[in-house]
Protein backbone atom coordinates (compact mmCIF):
# COMPACT_ATOMS: atom_id res chain seq x y z
CA UNK A 1 0.00 0.00 0.00
CA UNK A 2 3.24 2.03 0.66
CA UNK A 3 3.08 3.44 -2.94
CA UNK A 4 -0.51 4.47 -3.02
CA UNK A 5 -0.53 6.46 0.10
CA UNK A 6 2.89 8.06 -0.70
CA UNK A 7 1.55 8.81 -4.46
CA UNK A 8 -1.47 10.34 -2.49
CA UNK A 9 0.24 12.02 0.12
CA UNK A 10 2.63 13.90 -2.75
CA UNK A 11 -0.17 14.99 -5.10
CA UNK A 12 -1.94 16.40 -1.65
CA UNK A 13 1.28 18.29 -1.41
CA UNK A 14 1.02 19.64 -4.77
CA UNK A 15 -2.71 20.96 -4.09
CA UNK A 16 -2.15 21.79 -0.87
CA UNK A 17 -1.94 26.05 -1.64
CA UNK A 18 -4.63 25.59 -3.54
CA UNK A 19 -6.74 24.45 -0.79
CA UNK A 20 -5.35 26.60 1.61
CA UNK A 21 -6.88 29.70 -1.17
CA UNK A 22 -9.76 28.25 -1.59
CA UNK A 23 -10.91 27.25 2.29
CA UNK A 24 -8.38 29.19 4.01
CA UNK A 25 -10.57 28.76 6.96
CA UNK A 26 -10.49 25.45 7.01
CA UNK A 27 -6.55 25.53 7.43
CA UNK A 28 -4.84 25.18 10.74
CA UNK A 29 -1.10 27.21 9.98
CA UNK A 30 0.25 26.21 13.02
CA UNK A 31 0.01 22.45 11.91
CA UNK A 32 2.52 21.02 9.60
CA UNK A 33 0.71 20.12 6.37
CA UNK A 34 -1.91 17.43 6.10
CA UNK A 35 0.24 16.19 3.45
CA UNK A 36 2.66 14.95 5.64
CA UNK A 37 0.08 12.36 7.01
CA UNK A 38 0.16 9.04 5.53
CA UNK A 39 -3.79 7.88 4.11
CA UNK A 40 -5.04 6.02 6.34
CA UNK A 41 -6.24 2.26 4.75
CA UNK A 42 -9.27 2.57 4.72
CA UNK A 43 -9.61 6.04 3.82
CA UNK A 44 -12.25 6.93 1.41
CA UNK A 45 -9.98 9.46 0.09
CA UNK A 46 -7.67 7.05 -1.15
CA UNK A 47 -10.23 7.32 -4.30
CA UNK A 48 -8.87 8.72 -7.11
CA UNK A 49 -11.04 11.55 -9.03
CA UNK A 50 -12.05 14.91 -9.66
CA UNK A 51 -14.70 17.20 -8.63
CA UNK A 52 -16.24 20.00 -9.06
CA UNK A 53 -17.73 22.29 -6.46
CA UNK A 54 -20.68 24.58 -6.70
CA UNK A 55 -18.29 27.37 -6.84
CA UNK A 56 -16.64 25.99 -10.08
CA UNK A 57 -13.54 24.91 -7.90
CA UNK A 58 -11.67 21.39 -8.73
CA UNK A 59 -11.69 19.13 -5.58
CA UNK A 60 -10.50 15.93 -5.04
CA UNK A 61 -11.56 14.08 -2.25
CA UNK A 62 -7.90 13.69 -0.43
CA UNK A 63 -8.48 17.75 -0.09
CA UNK A 64 -11.18 16.65 2.62
CA UNK A 65 -8.42 14.91 4.69
CA UNK A 66 -7.52 16.66 8.32
CA UNK A 67 -11.47 17.52 9.48
CA UNK A 68 -14.79 15.43 9.92
CA UNK A 69 -17.00 15.52 6.72
CA UNK A 70 -20.63 14.54 6.24
CA UNK A 71 -21.32 13.20 3.18
CA UNK A 72 -24.15 12.37 1.46
CA UNK A 73 -25.57 11.41 -2.16
CA UNK A 74 -28.22 12.87 -3.99
CA UNK A 75 -29.76 14.61 -6.92
CA UNK A 76 -30.95 18.35 -7.32
CA UNK A 77 -33.71 17.57 -9.25
CA UNK A 78 -35.09 15.19 -6.93
CA UNK A 79 -38.07 16.68 -5.03
CA UNK A 80 -39.08 13.95 -2.14
CA UNK A 81 -36.29 12.36 -0.12
CA UNK A 82 -33.66 14.56 -1.38
CA UNK A 83 -34.70 18.10 0.52
CA UNK A 84 -35.20 15.65 3.12
CA UNK A 85 -31.59 14.28 3.14
CA UNK A 86 -30.13 17.88 3.10
CA UNK A 87 -32.43 19.05 6.09
CA UNK A 88 -31.31 15.63 7.84
CA UNK A 89 -27.55 17.08 7.26
CA UNK A 90 -28.31 20.42 8.51
CA UNK A 91 -29.89 19.39 11.79
CA UNK A 92 -27.00 17.33 12.49
CA UNK A 93 -24.51 20.05 11.55
CA UNK A 94 -26.65 21.93 14.24
CA UNK A 95 -25.92 19.40 16.66
CA UNK A 96 -22.70 19.68 16.80
CA UNK A 97 -20.53 21.51 19.28
CA UNK A 98 -19.69 25.08 17.75
CA UNK A 99 -15.82 24.73 17.88
CA UNK A 100 -16.61 21.13 15.26
CA UNK A 101 -19.13 23.53 13.42
CA UNK A 102 -16.40 25.83 11.92
CA UNK A 103 -14.31 22.62 10.96
CA UNK A 104 -16.84 20.25 9.90
CA UNK A 105 -17.50 19.75 6.28
CA UNK A 106 -20.89 19.23 4.66
CA UNK A 107 -20.56 16.95 1.36
CA UNK A 108 -23.57 16.42 -0.94
CA UNK A 109 -22.49 14.44 -3.90
CA UNK A 110 -24.52 14.46 -6.41
CA UNK A 111 -25.50 11.02 -8.73
CA UNK A 112 -26.78 13.00 -11.36
CA UNK A 113 -23.77 13.96 -13.45
CA UNK A 114 -25.94 15.23 -16.34
CA UNK A 115 -27.90 17.88 -15.04
CA UNK A 116 -26.49 19.08 -11.68
CA UNK A 117 -23.74 20.93 -13.16
CA UNK A 118 -21.95 23.27 -10.91
CA UNK A 119 -24.22 25.84 -11.74
CA UNK A 120 -27.33 24.01 -11.33
CA UNK A 121 -25.15 23.58 -7.79
CA UNK A 122 -24.90 26.82 -6.76
CA UNK A 123 -28.30 27.82 -7.69
CA UNK A 124 -29.48 24.94 -5.35
CA UNK A 125 -27.37 26.13 -2.15
CA UNK A 126 -29.00 29.53 -3.21
CA UNK A 127 -32.33 28.36 -3.33
CA UNK A 128 -32.32 26.62 0.01
CA UNK A 129 -30.04 29.49 1.56
CA UNK A 130 -27.19 26.80 2.31
CA UNK A 131 -24.03 28.71 3.22
CA UNK A 132 -21.40 28.15 0.00
CA UNK A 133 -18.73 28.19 2.60
CA UNK A 134 -19.94 24.99 4.86
CA UNK A 135 -21.21 23.17 2.19
CA UNK A 136 -19.60 21.99 -0.76
CA UNK A 137 -21.64 20.29 -3.38
CA UNK A 138 -19.79 17.84 -5.97
CA UNK A 139 -19.70 17.52 -9.31
CA UNK A 140 -18.30 14.26 -10.96
CA UNK A 141 -18.33 12.23 -13.70
CA UNK A 142 -20.11 8.55 -13.98
CA UNK A 143 -17.49 6.29 -12.53
CA UNK A 144 -16.52 8.35 -10.11
CA UNK A 145 -19.56 8.89 -8.54
CA UNK A 146 -20.33 5.26 -9.07
CA UNK A 147 -16.42 4.43 -7.03
CA UNK A 148 -17.77 6.80 -4.07
CA UNK A 149 -21.43 5.30 -3.23
CA UNK A 150 -19.84 1.95 -3.60
CA UNK A 151 -17.64 2.69 -0.96
CA UNK A 152 -20.17 4.62 1.33
CA UNK A 153 -22.84 1.70 0.61
CA UNK A 154 -25.30 3.99 -1.14
CA UNK A 155 -27.47 2.44 -4.01
CA UNK A 156 -28.20 3.81 -6.93
CA UNK A 157 -30.31 3.47 -10.27
CA UNK A 158 -30.57 5.95 -13.10
CA UNK A 159 -34.46 5.50 -14.05
CA UNK A 160 -35.38 6.12 -18.14
CA UNK A 161 -37.24 8.98 -17.37
CA UNK A 162 -33.45 10.74 -15.75
CA UNK A 163 -34.59 10.53 -12.17
CA UNK A 164 -32.95 8.03 -9.85
CA UNK A 165 -33.93 5.37 -7.17
CA UNK A 166 -31.27 5.69 -4.29
CA UNK A 167 -30.60 4.48 -0.76
CA UNK A 168 -30.33 7.33 1.97
CA UNK A 169 -27.44 7.60 3.74
CA UNK A 170 -25.74 10.03 6.16
CA UNK A 171 -21.62 9.19 6.39
CA UNK A 172 -20.08 10.38 8.63
CA UNK A 173 -16.01 10.28 8.13
CA UNK A 174 -13.00 10.91 10.41
CA UNK A 175 -10.64 13.00 9.67
CA UNK A 176 -8.63 10.89 7.99
CA UNK A 177 -11.52 9.95 5.32
CA UNK A 178 -12.88 6.73 7.07
CA UNK A 179 -16.42 6.03 7.39
CA UNK A 180 -17.19 6.30 11.25
CA UNK A 181 -20.71 6.59 11.25
CA UNK A 182 -23.79 6.00 9.22
CA UNK A 183 -27.01 7.32 9.27
CA UNK A 184 -29.74 4.99 7.13
CA UNK A 185 -33.05 6.03 5.99
CA UNK A 186 -34.73 9.43 6.22
CA UNK A 187 -35.85 11.55 8.44
CA UNK A 188 -33.84 9.28 11.39
CA UNK A 189 -32.91 11.21 15.15
CA UNK A 190 -29.29 12.65 14.74
CA UNK A 191 -28.31 12.90 18.51
CA UNK A 192 -26.12 9.43 18.27
CA UNK A 193 -24.54 10.74 14.93
CA UNK A 194 -24.08 14.20 16.79
CA UNK A 195 -22.06 12.45 19.91
CA UNK A 196 -20.35 10.86 17.49
CA UNK A 197 -19.08 13.13 15.49
CA UNK A 198 -18.22 15.50 18.59
CA UNK A 199 -16.52 12.86 20.20
CA UNK A 200 -14.11 12.88 17.13
CA UNK B 1 -37.10 -15.76 -24.21
CA UNK B 2 -37.19 -12.94 -26.95
CA UNK B 3 -34.78 -13.03 -29.37
CA UNK B 4 -32.53 -9.98 -29.72
CA UNK B 5 -33.64 -7.52 -32.69
CA UNK B 6 -30.26 -8.56 -34.62
CA UNK B 7 -29.05 -11.29 -36.70
CA UNK B 8 -25.69 -12.82 -35.90
CA UNK B 9 -24.42 -11.67 -39.23
CA UNK B 10 -24.13 -8.14 -37.65
CA UNK B 11 -21.64 -8.54 -35.48
CA UNK B 12 -18.32 -7.56 -36.43
CA UNK B 13 -15.31 -9.19 -34.92
CA UNK B 14 -12.02 -7.91 -34.48
CA UNK B 15 -8.90 -9.87 -35.53
CA UNK B 16 -7.32 -11.91 -32.33
CA UNK B 17 -3.67 -11.13 -30.85
CA UNK B 18 -1.92 -13.34 -30.36
CA UNK B 19 -2.45 -14.73 -26.76
CA UNK B 20 -5.68 -12.74 -26.06
CA UNK B 21 -8.97 -12.66 -27.45
CA UNK B 22 -9.83 -9.32 -28.63
CA UNK B 23 -13.19 -7.69 -27.84
CA UNK B 24 -15.73 -8.56 -30.08
CA UNK B 25 -18.44 -5.98 -30.80
CA UNK B 26 -22.00 -6.09 -29.82
CA UNK B 27 -24.91 -4.10 -31.73
CA UNK B 28 -26.41 -1.63 -30.09
CA UNK B 29 -30.45 -2.55 -29.59
CA UNK B 30 -33.36 -3.50 -27.37
CA UNK B 31 -32.91 -5.04 -24.64
CA UNK B 32 -36.02 -7.09 -23.30
CA UNK B 33 -35.09 -7.71 -19.85
CA UNK B 34 -35.71 -10.66 -18.01
CA UNK B 35 -35.56 -9.07 -14.64
CA UNK B 36 -37.56 -5.97 -14.48
CA UNK B 37 -36.36 -3.17 -12.09
CA UNK B 38 -38.87 -0.85 -13.59
CA UNK B 39 -42.58 -2.36 -13.82
CA UNK B 40 -43.08 0.12 -16.72
CA UNK B 41 -39.89 -0.06 -18.75
CA UNK B 42 -39.96 -3.66 -20.10
CA UNK B 43 -37.20 -3.23 -22.58
CA UNK B 44 -34.18 -1.02 -22.36
CA UNK B 45 -31.91 0.83 -25.31
CA UNK B 46 -28.43 -0.84 -25.29
CA UNK B 47 -25.66 1.25 -27.32
CA UNK B 48 -22.95 -0.61 -29.34
CA UNK B 49 -19.96 -1.49 -27.69
CA UNK B 50 -16.99 -3.95 -27.22
CA UNK B 51 -16.86 -6.35 -24.65
CA UNK B 52 -14.17 -8.78 -24.43
CA UNK B 53 -14.30 -12.34 -25.74
CA UNK B 54 -13.35 -13.86 -22.63
CA UNK B 55 -12.95 -13.03 -19.19
CA UNK B 56 -9.86 -12.08 -17.47
CA UNK B 57 -7.07 -14.13 -17.44
CA UNK B 58 -4.57 -14.91 -14.41
CA UNK B 59 -1.82 -14.16 -16.96
CA UNK B 60 -3.35 -10.75 -18.13
CA UNK B 61 -3.92 -9.42 -14.48
CA UNK B 62 -0.45 -10.64 -13.79
CA UNK B 63 0.30 -8.08 -16.67
CA UNK B 64 -1.78 -5.36 -15.03
CA UNK B 65 -0.49 -5.92 -11.58
CA UNK B 66 3.43 -5.66 -12.73
CA UNK B 67 2.68 -2.13 -14.00
CA UNK B 68 0.86 -1.16 -11.68
CA UNK B 69 2.32 -2.38 -8.35
CA UNK B 70 -0.69 -0.63 -6.15
CA UNK B 71 -2.87 -3.33 -7.26
CA UNK B 72 -0.74 -6.15 -5.78
CA UNK B 73 -1.30 -8.45 -3.35
CA UNK B 74 1.12 -7.08 -0.85
CA UNK B 75 0.58 -3.83 -2.03
CA UNK B 76 -3.41 -3.08 -2.48
CA UNK B 77 -5.19 -0.69 0.41
CA UNK B 78 -7.65 -2.06 2.69
CA UNK B 79 -10.01 -0.30 1.65
CA UNK B 80 -10.20 -2.00 -1.82
CA UNK B 81 -10.41 -5.61 -0.76
CA UNK B 82 -11.65 -8.35 1.72
CA UNK B 83 -8.37 -9.89 2.96
CA UNK B 84 -8.49 -12.87 0.16
CA UNK B 85 -7.34 -10.42 -2.66
CA UNK B 86 -5.32 -12.70 -5.55
CA UNK B 87 -4.78 -15.74 -2.41
CA UNK B 88 -5.02 -18.22 -4.79
CA UNK B 89 -1.85 -17.17 -6.61
CA UNK B 90 1.88 -18.54 -5.15
CA UNK B 91 3.34 -15.01 -4.87
CA UNK B 92 2.22 -11.49 -5.49
CA UNK B 93 3.39 -11.42 -8.82
CA UNK B 94 3.55 -15.57 -9.77
CA UNK B 95 0.88 -17.63 -10.82
CA UNK B 96 1.11 -21.27 -11.52
CA UNK B 97 1.76 -22.66 -15.28
CA UNK B 98 -2.38 -23.81 -14.74
CA UNK B 99 -3.60 -20.48 -14.20
CA UNK B 100 -2.09 -19.01 -16.79
CA UNK B 101 -4.93 -18.83 -19.15
CA UNK B 102 -7.82 -19.47 -16.86
CA UNK B 103 -10.26 -16.62 -15.45
CA UNK B 104 -8.80 -14.53 -12.64
CA UNK B 105 -11.00 -14.41 -9.71
CA UNK B 106 -10.37 -13.51 -6.00
CA UNK B 107 -10.30 -9.95 -7.51
CA UNK B 108 -12.40 -7.18 -5.92
CA UNK B 109 -15.21 -4.95 -7.63
CA UNK B 110 -12.32 -1.89 -7.41
CA UNK B 111 -9.29 -3.96 -8.37
CA UNK B 112 -11.57 -5.18 -11.88
CA UNK B 113 -12.31 -1.46 -12.08
CA UNK B 114 -8.62 -0.46 -12.38
CA UNK B 115 -7.81 -3.22 -14.51
CA UNK B 116 -10.45 -2.44 -17.17
CA UNK B 117 -9.59 1.82 -16.80
CA UNK B 118 -5.44 0.41 -17.66
CA UNK B 119 -6.87 -0.85 -20.56
CA UNK B 120 -8.95 2.16 -21.67
CA UNK B 121 -12.14 0.39 -20.93
CA UNK B 122 -14.40 0.03 -18.30
CA UNK B 123 -16.65 -2.54 -16.69
CA UNK B 124 -19.81 -3.46 -18.16
CA UNK B 125 -23.15 -2.11 -16.95
CA UNK B 126 -25.32 -4.58 -15.73
CA UNK B 127 -27.85 -4.09 -18.71
CA UNK B 128 -24.81 -4.50 -20.76
CA UNK B 129 -23.22 -7.76 -19.64
CA UNK B 130 -26.78 -8.93 -19.69
CA UNK B 131 -28.15 -8.35 -23.02
CA UNK B 132 -24.59 -9.89 -24.33
CA UNK B 133 -25.51 -12.76 -22.28
CA UNK B 134 -28.71 -13.16 -24.82
CA UNK B 135 -26.36 -12.48 -27.55
CA UNK B 136 -24.33 -15.37 -26.64
CA UNK B 137 -27.41 -17.63 -26.01
CA UNK B 138 -28.19 -16.98 -29.50
CA UNK B 139 -24.84 -17.45 -31.00
CA UNK B 140 -24.32 -20.48 -28.88
CA UNK B 141 -27.59 -21.90 -30.11
CA UNK B 142 -28.88 -22.62 -26.21
CA UNK B 143 -32.43 -22.87 -25.88
CA UNK B 144 -33.73 -21.79 -22.98
CA UNK B 145 -33.84 -25.37 -21.02
CA UNK B 146 -30.50 -25.80 -21.78
CA UNK B 147 -29.11 -22.29 -20.61
CA UNK B 148 -31.36 -22.94 -17.58
CA UNK B 149 -30.03 -26.44 -17.09
CA UNK B 150 -26.35 -24.87 -17.53
CA UNK B 151 -27.00 -22.11 -15.14
CA UNK B 152 -28.08 -24.42 -12.27
CA UNK B 153 -25.41 -27.12 -12.62
CA UNK B 154 -23.06 -24.25 -12.05
CA UNK B 155 -24.56 -22.86 -8.99
CA UNK B 156 -24.68 -26.23 -7.43
CA UNK B 157 -20.64 -26.63 -8.32
CA UNK B 158 -19.20 -23.31 -9.48
CA UNK B 159 -16.03 -24.26 -8.45
CA UNK B 160 -15.77 -27.37 -10.70
CA UNK B 161 -14.92 -25.38 -14.20
CA UNK B 162 -13.06 -21.40 -13.22
CA UNK B 163 -9.28 -23.46 -14.07
CA UNK B 164 -10.50 -24.34 -17.18
CA UNK B 165 -8.17 -22.12 -19.84
CA UNK B 166 -10.33 -19.69 -21.57
CA UNK B 167 -10.34 -20.13 -25.49
CA UNK B 168 -7.25 -17.81 -26.07
CA UNK B 169 -8.34 -17.20 -29.71
CA UNK B 170 -12.38 -16.79 -29.36
CA UNK B 171 -13.54 -14.52 -32.21
CA UNK B 172 -16.96 -13.97 -30.42
CA UNK B 173 -17.99 -14.43 -26.94
CA UNK B 174 -16.75 -17.18 -24.54
CA UNK B 175 -17.61 -18.62 -21.38
CA UNK B 176 -20.49 -16.23 -20.49
CA UNK B 177 -21.87 -18.76 -18.25
CA UNK B 178 -20.24 -22.12 -16.57
CA UNK B 179 -16.69 -20.20 -15.64
CA UNK B 180 -17.20 -17.74 -13.14
CA UNK B 181 -19.40 -15.15 -12.31
CA UNK B 182 -18.66 -11.59 -13.17
CA UNK B 183 -18.53 -7.87 -11.89
CA UNK B 184 -20.52 -5.35 -13.75
CA UNK B 185 -20.23 -1.99 -12.72
CA UNK B 186 -23.89 -1.94 -11.10
CA UNK B 187 -23.87 -4.53 -9.69
CA UNK B 188 -25.80 -3.89 -6.72
CA UNK B 189 -29.81 -4.52 -7.01
CA UNK B 190 -31.96 -1.57 -5.62
CA UNK B 191 -36.04 -0.96 -5.92
CA UNK B 192 -37.54 2.13 -4.87
CA UNK B 193 -41.24 2.68 -3.59
CA UNK B 194 -41.40 6.16 -2.52
CA UNK B 195 -39.17 6.46 0.74
CA UNK B 196 -38.94 2.73 1.07
CA UNK B 197 -36.11 0.77 -0.45
CA UNK B 198 -35.96 -2.91 -1.42
CA UNK B 199 -32.29 -4.28 -2.32
CA UNK B 200 -33.70 -7.52 -3.22
CA UNK B 201 -31.36 -9.52 -1.41
CA UNK B 202 -33.34 -12.59 -1.40
CA UNK B 203 -37.09 -13.27 -0.09
CA UNK B 204 -38.77 -15.76 -1.49
CA UNK B 205 -41.41 -13.33 -3.29
CA UNK B 206 -38.54 -11.58 -5.30
CA UNK B 207 -38.34 -13.45 -8.28
CA UNK B 208 -42.54 -13.93 -8.70
CA UNK B 209 -42.37 -10.25 -8.61
CA UNK B 210 -39.59 -9.38 -10.63
CA UNK B 211 -39.69 -11.64 -13.31
CA UNK B 212 -40.49 -10.45 -16.91
CA UNK B 213 -42.39 -14.18 -17.83
CA UNK B 214 -41.72 -16.93 -14.84
CA UNK B 215 -39.85 -19.92 -16.99
CA UNK B 216 -36.64 -21.49 -16.10
CA UNK B 217 -34.22 -19.29 -17.96
CA UNK B 218 -35.97 -15.98 -16.72
CA UNK B 219 -35.57 -17.73 -12.89
CA UNK B 220 -31.65 -18.69 -13.53
CA UNK B 221 -31.17 -15.36 -14.78
CA UNK B 222 -32.56 -13.82 -11.96
CA UNK B 223 -30.70 -16.00 -9.56
CA UNK B 224 -27.14 -14.44 -11.20
CA UNK B 225 -28.80 -10.50 -10.63
CA UNK B 226 -29.33 -11.93 -7.36
CA UNK B 227 -26.46 -13.34 -6.65
CA UNK B 228 -24.33 -10.39 -7.78
CA UNK B 229 -26.05 -8.09 -5.80
CA UNK B 230 -25.36 -9.62 -2.39
CA UNK B 231 -22.06 -9.10 -3.01
CA UNK B 232 -19.90 -6.04 -1.26
CA UNK B 233 -17.05 -4.26 -3.60
CA UNK B 234 -14.92 -5.79 -1.74
CA UNK B 235 -15.54 -9.64 -2.03
CA UNK B 236 -12.78 -11.64 -3.55
CA UNK B 237 -13.69 -15.46 -4.38
CA UNK B 238 -12.43 -18.57 -5.73
CA UNK B 239 -15.71 -17.69 -8.59
CA UNK B 240 -16.01 -14.24 -9.16
CA UNK B 241 -13.94 -12.34 -11.86
CA UNK B 242 -14.98 -10.23 -15.04
CA UNK B 243 -14.39 -9.12 -18.75
CA UNK B 244 -13.99 -4.90 -19.55
CA UNK B 245 -16.34 -3.43 -21.92
CA UNK B 246 -15.20 -0.24 -24.33
CA UNK B 247 -17.41 2.58 -26.15
CA UNK B 248 -15.51 2.39 -28.89
CA UNK B 249 -12.48 0.44 -30.69
CA UNK B 250 -11.16 0.19 -33.89
CA UNK B 251 -13.11 -1.29 -36.65
CA UNK B 252 -10.92 -4.41 -38.00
Amino acid sequence: MKTLIWAAAASLSLLAPAMAQDHSHHQHHSQPPQAAEPMAEHSVYQLQGQWTTQLGQSLALRDLQGQPAIVTLFYGSCTTACPVLVNDVKRLYQLLDPQLQQQVRLVMVSLDSERDTPEVMRAYTENYGLDNDRWLFLHGNDADIRGLATVLGVRYRKRDDGNFDHSNLVTVLDREGRVSFRVEGLAQPMEKAAAHLNAL
Amino acid sequence: MKWLGIGLCAVAFAAPLMGAAEPVKIPGGLFDTPVLLDSDTPSIAVETFWLDATPVTNHQFLTFVQAQPDWQRGNIAALFHDGSYLSHWPADTVITEQQHDAPVTYVSWFAARAYCEAQGGRLPTLNEWEYASVLYRQQQGLTDEDYARQLFAWYSNPGASQQQPVAADAQQLAHMHGRINEWVEDFQLLIQSGDEVDVLSGSCGDSARFLAKFNQANYATFFRYQSRSDYAAQNTTSTLGFRCAYDQRNEP
